[in-house]
């Protein structure tokens, strides 16, 4: 960092920003905080007011443990920031992160929300818009309806179209909430009825598209940092193919799957289309490897779970560089800067049993130990004596670990899930550990359809 | 004469919000803050509170909201433990559940006390078996809204029919009807929940009666 910037900035920076997320989240976000020297103020449910990542930052009680009426709260939010006399606020991933309604809200009540600009928000959020300029910009697409579908009958007649089996996706969908496959043109009104149900409990929107599924493709995607000045750069790709029921398990970089072709192709057309619509902060867009072909799925405006495989890659801080992009400042480093070295593994470790269907388990966790040791790299916001309220979502913790290789970084992923303890509550590890040790995984026979090692 | 240039202000009728009401120490009542926003005009120590009277305005967002007392409040309004030093800030920045007005009730004893008394059912009081919550979570009784509740009073049950959903961290599953201490077919006597409560595992979900004993009563008229 030059003198000139130590200094006076030329670019002021937050002095405090609220934190409008719970959990694994909002700990990595307070962490970017305190580098910057920035005070956060947390909004908190009444389920997580006395959790221990809460202990000694300040916080606003923002409303009751369920979302609609806390984290999904746009008035309290605003109002809490304003009158913690926070300048900036952080989404995180889930809730309001990519709803361009509260994104104006803070805009107009004078506190700036990091992520992208609202426009490309709307854009990018809604997935057919999003389809339609991706297009534009000569990425790739999966074949389904031009928009949004009005009804079960047009729904099926774009799937006797585009072909079977469909999968009916949520136009504000994300994170595998308000998705139904159908097989045949019998399933498809259940589907629909099904996606809308869930997508509407889930994000309170009820609009559907719909796409020709492919299956059998590995899922991957780039990992885009914009700066309002129309710098672009990517950080390479991550590959989420393990998935349950469309909740990614494991993620890595750089994907064992890709052609050094393709992916050179695909990261310079998808910070081409990033430039192309405007875009600012971090974002990622998400391929279906598809016989060696990368098709476009959609773009998330926001930081992802799994942001932190490509942190450890690149040696890159996302939140922070997230935070003073917001505030003005220009890319910190240039495409040529970036350099990704070795492999990075990233496990979410959920609080669900896996004897059970995975059933989620809410309940207090009598005593917790984090992995450490060389090339790993632990985020979370769980302690001993945590209570796993049963209003969120169940993830615990990420585990990430680093290697030169491929294989170093699955062994030493295996060696630190073996050192985590969660007594209380019973978590994915032993999946993790599956998968991890499964030949399918490790020779690297795997695709969406199947998790490997079960 | 017609009424001319008719302009509803909406100054004259601002929103209302009710406090919420909890249990403080001595037998005394917090009120606690509904929301998050900037709160002033609380009344004074001394002053009597009653249910839906006015205690103060929260501002959320530039809108002025009043505040009233929730039904069942009532008491004089006692002085802050820790009296702050110096003149009472204009307003002051509250979160949700955070007390905004002490109440003693004692004052207004005979008032208060017909309303705190309500009907506590005896749930399986009566020798009904009791379906329970297999999980915490928020139980729904219809599988969606405007939709038809999955089972009502009177209707009769077998195991593996579906008698609502529960969500856990968003994620729905089915309950279904069954257990071994509950009859193979049985008749709803009551449904405990309401739609979308949050429920505690082994919650109450149904009271349910033999239906085979309640075929026996009907057949009975008729003896071979």
């Amino acid at each position: 960092m030059s003198a000139k910037t130590r200094g006076t900035p030329a670019v002021p920076m937050f002095r405090r920003l609220m934190v409008a997320n719970r959990g694994e989240v909002a700990v990595r976000i307070a962490r970017a905080c305190d580098l910057l020297g920035i005070t956060p103020v947390f909004a908190t449910s009444t389920a997580d007011r006395d959790a221990g990542y809460l202990r000694g930052r300040e916080t606003v009680c923002i409303g009751a443990a369920r979302s609609p009426q806390s984290y999904l709260n746009m008035q309290a939010i605003v109002q809490a920031a304003r009158q913690s006399e926070c300048t900036a606020l952080h989404p995180g991933w889930g809730f309001l992160s990519e709803n361009p309604v509260f994104a104006a809200l803070c805009e107009t009540h004078g506190v700036t929300f990091i992520g992208p600009p609202a426009r490309a928000m709307h854009l990018m959020g809604k997935k057919t818009p999003a389809k339609a300029a991706m297009r534009a910009a000569g990425l790739a697409l999966i074949p389904g309806s031009d928009g949004i579908l009005d009804s079960a009958e047009q729904a099926r007649e774009v799937a006797d179209r585009v072909g079977y089996p469909v999968l009916l996706k949520a136009e504000s969908g994300g994170g595998g909430r308000g998705m139904r496959i159908a097989r045949g043109p019998d399933e498809v009104a259940g589907a629909y009825a099904d996606a809308q149900a869930e997508a509407i409990a889930a994000f309170g929107d009820g609009r559907l598209y719909l796409e020709r599924l492919i299956e059998g493709g590995r899922h991957v995607e780039i990992q885009i940092m914009a700066d309002r000045y129309g710098h672009v750069v990517h950080l390479g790709e991550r590959d989420c193919t393990v998935q349950r029921n469309h909740q990614k398990l494991l993620e890595e970089s750089p994907s064992p799957s890709l052609s050094a072709e393709e992916r050179e192709k695909t990261l310079t057309a998808a910070v081409r289309a990033a430039a192309s619509i405007g875009y600012v902060g971090a974002g990622t867009m998400e391929f279906l490897l598809d016989q060696g072909t990368l098709r476009f799925m959609e773009m998330n405006t926001r930081l992802q779970v799994e942001h932190s495989v490509s942190e450890v890659r690149s040696g890159r801080d996302l939140v922070v560089e997230q935070i003073r992009v917001a505030a003005g400042h220009p890319l910190s480093f240039g495409q040529a800067d970036v350099v990704l070295t070795g492999h990075a593994i990233e496990c979410r470790i959920n609080a669900e049993d896996p004897a059970n269907n995975f059933k989620p388990a809410p309940g207090k966790i009598v005593r917790w130990h984090s992995p450490t040791g060389d090339g790993v790299r632990v985020d979370t916001h769980v302690d001993s004596g945590y209570e796993v309220p049963p209003h969120y979502d169940s993830l615990l913790c990420k585990v990430i670990t680093a290697g030169a290789t491929r294989d170093e970084a699955a062994e030493r992923m295996i060696v630190a899930l073996g050192e985590l303890v969660c007594e209380g509550v019973p978590t994915t590890v032993p999946l993790h550990l599956k998968i991890l040790r499964s030949s399918a995984f490790r020779t690297n026979h795997y695709d969406t359809r199947a998790i490997p090692g079960l | 004469m017609p009424v001319k240039n008719f302009v509803l202000d909406a100054r004259l009728t601002p929103p209302v919000l009710r406090a919420r009401l909890a249990a403080g120490p001595d037998g005394r009542q917090r009120l606690l803050a509904p929301g998050v926003g900037m709160f002033r005009g609380a009344p004074d120590p001394g002053m009597l509170v009653g249910p839906e009277q006015p205690i103060g305005a929260l501002e959320i967002l530039g809108v002025v909201h009043h505040v009233l007392a929730p039904a069942g409040a009532g008491g004089l309004v006692v002085a802050p433990e820790e009296a702050p030093r110096g003149p009472a800030p204009a307003r002051r920045p509250v979160g949700f559940d955070d007390l905004l007005l002490t109440l003693d009730p004692s004052a207004t004893r005979s008032e208060s006390a017909a309303n705190a008394t309500g009907p506590v059912a005896g749930a399986g009081a009566s020798g009904a078996a009791v379906l329970r919550a297999p999980t915490s979570g928020r139980f729904y009784v219809r599988s969606g809204p405007g939709k038809p509740a999955f089972v009502k009073a009177g209707d009769v049950l077998e195991a593996g029919q579906t008698v609502g959903l529960i969500e856990v961290m968003k994620t729905f599953s089915r309950v279904l009807y069954g257990g071994d201490t509950l009859p193979s077919r049985a008749r709803v006597v009551r449904v405990c929940q309401a739609d979308e409560s949050d429920v505690a595992q082994g919650d109450p979900l149904l009271e349910v009666e033999p239906a085979d004993a309640a075929v026996d009563q009907n057949t009975k008229p008729h003896p071979a």
